[in-house]
């Protein structure tokens, strides 16, 4: 009896409404004009509605009654509604268009002079796992990259060298926050690596010019590197490699995770068992200490923190050409920290905001021969910027940043210091604008004012992308870019102005399942570059008095498809770079420069012995040098430059790699150029001294294993 | 005196409304749920899947109706031939409305979980690395949430077979997971009844897994 009252009242209470119908029918169709199926069409607030068909048609009844919202909505089309005031009967609406919605998937994206890693992106050239897993890199992010197009390997520098223009013009950012000196200390003609570790970042974007208006003070190229998310699991992560030992331990929960990590690595125990070219009094040898974290906020909120500080060192005799005996002693110690923690969150009314704020601590104490250099350089980068999608079509980034920044080198023994101070700041936007799914414009501004130049500058940069195919992109980018000297120089003529570029970039890519054609072509001009008397140890007569270009094309293709369990990229770059700058008084062709680059990377797994087995083959026609004893700069090239290494990951276990890898497994005695004394012998001839490599061939063993209560965790990240 | 009745009235009214299901929400969601089980093609699948969307927004306050939308659209891409990331992606944004309507709920989490997976077997050799942990955690949370949910068992059984073929391993702890979870499968079908609305999906697929050990 009771449950029946309750029922019975349930149904009064829920019946709003007198049974009286509507049959509402119309068509649908999409800005072709072709019919549009599937469409979700209702009354709003009930469940009275249907889909379209096939031939874009619906017909429903409904027994609702008076004004009613009529909806039609489809995901990835923008929702239409319509009050209408609903009598018994039938009722036709008429033909109505829906709009696709833009995004990421189905619009085109602007691709000149831009190479992104992503795990989850399309317009992707790698993967943050190829960076780690190409044999040439040995698991150095910029090692990954010298084999992407537009870039040249300098083999005893280490650093990366974009298009003609020296290493210092590539700006390198941890979530779109500055890092300073984030390459090793290293003495002349050995090879640095970067300081960070692969695994700390998710994606990477690394620009070869025309890039954002969101970077500047970099005249070549910008990489971004973008740190993960929260972990997965906790973990703890083991490695013992030939050259070092390292432990990770991570903790996480679904809302935040803490990685800390520590390494040691020392070249010693390896050199003493592999030949040497160079002169070692105490090979190099570093640890590290790194926090990594990461929290979700509340509503969709994320709070990252890195830290990360370490002390290295080495010793060696540097030869020197046209004097007898051992040459000259070269010690170096170097203390680094970099810190950065930054806010981003995204606002339903389609405001996505950015704060951070990183510090960059760096001290070299370099004893060269007699002479004792400290050497100090602080920089602070406070960064806030908002992107606002204004509809789908448009969307706009702007910010404000400053540096803070102090640098300065002292002669310890003789008590003789310099050093400079500067405030930098700078506004951005950029704005982008879709016209159509095909067609995307973008055109940004950015003001810049350096305290210490006591200068106010603009860079305007554009941008623009053209569905050509269903596959192929055409797109074109062009922009100003300003650089302030070197730190070095800075600190001799603090009143150096800015060093200006042009770029100009046309490029076509080509991607379907597995296949990825990239073909760009450049021109990149050069203004105000520093030239000075005397040579780079001792550079006196500072002025921004060179210029330059560089100009070229360059070829990347990607097959991931064609053969089974094989991946495999070729990459050639040209570039034809003159310009005037450093010692050069007239334009020539830089050292860094090498005209025509070719790599090679192929890996395949072979899932029988559950291996990855990699090689990665490089060459260039050479790096020009001045030989003073003929006429002229830079009036020399030497032998071509090559390089085959190979690789082979084990996976015994779903948690245990075995990683061996060799470099230059040839042996082929490359040479970077020349050192000549600084005056010539009796007969009136300079002496010479090749640059080499430190030695022929390195070769590293690791075993990375990973404990966790998830047996199938692995490092592979960590190789 | 009058009034008094009235207000009498309004309030029982209302806490009955509140108290007693909602009789058309039900019977829609019946409705649909049978449909579900005879989809033959992407336009049935489409139908179906709208109108669970079409309750989805008549009660926003049930997490019931995204779920099936959800699960739809991402059992469309092993069936039918669509855009399989957009569909994922539509699925993903469809799952995390659940999840706001219904916290830390077992077959919410797991099929997020079922989502990242879709997403993992369209590109498993650069995917898997990074978001195989991350499916694994889902299903481990989803576990967590209710022991007794054959859907999260049987996925985790699905995500070690997958991993286990990729690193040349047996079966074995898939099958021992798949086993787990047709067990609970069975205690699920003795609770299911007419109206019956929650999941039930995934019991051949459990059966798909075990057999591989025998």
């Amino acid at each position: 009896m009771k449950v029946r009252l309750i029922l019975l009242t349930c149904f009064l209470v829920s019946q709003t409404s007198v049974f009286a119908q509507t049959i509402l029918s119309g068509k649908i169709m999409d800005e072709k004009n072709q019919p549009l199926p599937g469409v979700n069409v209702f009354i709003k607030g009930s469940v009275d509605g249907t889909s379209s068909d096939a031939a874009g048609n619906y017909q429903f009844e409904t027994t609702k009654t008076g004004t009613q919202t009529l909806v039609w909505s489809m995901m990835g089309f923008k929702s239409q509604e319509k009050t209408i005031i609903l009598e018994a009967g039938a009722r036709e609406i008429p033909a109505l268009t829906l709009r696709e919605e833009f995004n990421e998937l189905n619009t085109v994206t602007i691709s000149a002079g831009a190479m992104e890693t992503s795990d989850e992106k399309k317009s992707v050239i790698l993967r943050p796992l190829d960076i780690v897993t190409t044999p040439s890199a040995n698991g150095d992010i910029i090692g990954a990259f010298q084999t992407l197009p537009g870039t040249s390997t300098v083999g005893n520098d280490g650093r990366l060298f974009v298009r003609g223009g020296d290493a210092s013009e590539v700006g390198i950012y941890i979530d779109g926050l500055k890092v300073a000196n984030s390459y090793g200390t290293t003495a002349a003609n050995v090879p640095t690596r970067n300081r960070f570790n692969p695994n700390l970042f998710k994606g990477t974007f690394f620009s070869t010019g025309g890039y954002s208006a969101e970077y500047g003070q970099a005249l070549s190229s910008a990489l971004a590197m973008n740190t993960k998310d929260v972990a997965a699991r906790s973990q703890g992560d083991v490695s013992i490699l030939s050259v070092g030992a390292g432990y990770s331990h991570t903790l996480a929960d679904d809302k935040r995770s803490i990685s800390l990590s520590g390494n040691v690595l020392d070249l010693a125990p390896y050199q003493t068992l592999v030949q040497q070219t160079f002169d070692w009094v105490r090979a190099p040898h570093s640890w590290d200490l790194e926090l990594a974290a990461q929290s979700k906020l509340k509503k969709g909120g994320m709070l990252k923190v890195l830290a990360r500080t370490e002390s290295g060192g080495m010793e060696l005799w540097q030869a020197e050409p046209g004097v007898v005996g051992n040459g000259v002693l070269v010690n170096l110690k170097n203390n680094y920290s970099y810190a950065q923690t930054n806010w981003r969150k995204a606002y339903e009314n389609g405001w996505t905001v950015f704060s951070g704020v990183s510090y960059s601590h760096n001290q070299d104490e370099v004893r060269y021969d007699s002479v004792d250099i400290d050497r100090r350089n602080d920089l602070s980068h406070l960064k806030f910027s908002a992107v606002k999608d204004i509809s789908d079509r448009i969307s706009a980034k702007s910010g404000v940043e400053f540096f803070i920044h102090s640098y300065s080198e002292k002669l310890t023994r003789e008590n003789l210091s310099r050093t400079f101070d500067e405030n930098e700041s700078y506004v951005f936007t950029e704005w982008d604008w879709y016209l159509s799914r095909k067609l995307v414009l973008r055109g940004g501004i950015r003001v810049g004012n350096s305290k210490l130049a006591d200068k106010t500058w603009a860079d305007p940069r554009a941008s623009l992308a053209y569905q050509v195919s269903k596959n192929g992109t055409l797109s074109l980018a062009g922009g100003r870019f300003h650089q302030l000297p070197v730190d070095n120089f800075r600190v001799l003529n603090p009143a150096l102005q800015n060093s200006q570029a042009n770029h100009l970039i046309l490029n076509y890519l080509y991607q379907t399942e597995g296949i990825t054609l990239r073909a760009e072509t450049f021109y990149k001009s050069y203004d105000e570059l520093v030239v000075f008397e005397g040579n780079l140890q001792s550079p006196r007569d500072l002025q921004n008095a060179g210029s330059g270009f560089a100009k070229g094309f360059d070829v990347f293709f990607r097959d991931r498809q064609s053969l089974k369990n094989t991946d495999y990229w070729i990459t050639y770059s040209f570039v034809d770079s003159q310009r005037s700058y450093n010692h050069y008084q007239t334009r020539v062709q830089p050292g860094f420069a090498p005209r025509h680059n070719l790599s090679v990377v192929v890996k395949h797994f072979v899932t029988s012995l559950k291996s990855q087995i990699g090689a990665s083959f490089s060459i260039n026609d050479g790096y020009p040098y001045t030989d003073p004893n003929q006429a002229g700069e830079m009036n020399s090239k030497t032998r071509p430059y090559q390089n085959l290494s190979l690789s082979w990951s084990y996976l015994p276990k779903p948690n245990l790699i075995i990683h061996g890898a060799v470099t230059n497994v040839l042996g082929s005695e490359n040479i970077f150029g020349y050192n000549y004394a600084l005056n010539p012998d009796e007969a009136g001839h300079y002496d010479s001294l090749s640059i080499q490599q430190s030695a022929p061939r390195f070769i590293v063993i690791g075993v990375f294993l990973t404990l966790s209560k998830d047996k199938n965790a692995n490092m592979l990240n960590n190789l | 005196m009058k009034k008094l009745t009235l207000t009498l009235a309004l309030a029982l009214a209302f806490i009955f409304s509140a108290f007693c299901a909602d009789p058309a929400y039900e019977n829609a969601m019946k409705k649909q749920i049978t449909a579900m089980k005879s989809i033959r093609s992407l336009e049935e699948s489409q139908a179906v899947t709208n109108a669970f969307l079409r309750i989805a927004e008549a009660k926003p306050e049930e997490w019931l109706p995204l779920y099936y939308a959800a699960y739809l659209q991402t059992t469309a891409i092993f069936r039918f031939d669509v855009d399989k990331d957009q569909y994922l992606d539509q699925a993903m944004a469809l799952v995390e409305k659940a999840e706001k309507i219904a916290l830390d709920n077992s077959e919410v989490t797991a099929i997020k979980g079922y989502v990242v997976m879709g997403k993992i077997s369209l590109d498993p050799a650069s995917r898997g690395q990074s978001m195989s942990p991350q499916a694994m955690q889902l299903f481990g949370k989803a576990i967590s949430l209710d022991r007794e949910n054959p859907r999260a068992l049987m996925l985790m059984a699905q995500m070690e077979h997958g991993m286990a073929q990729f690193f040349g391993q047996g079966p074995e702890k898939a099958c021992g997971l798949a086993k787990n979870a047709i067990a609970l499968y069975a205690k699920e079908d003795a609770k299911i009844s007419d109206g019956y609305l929650l999941p039930t999906w995934g019991k051949p697929q459990a059966e798909e897994v075990a057999s591989l050990c025998k």
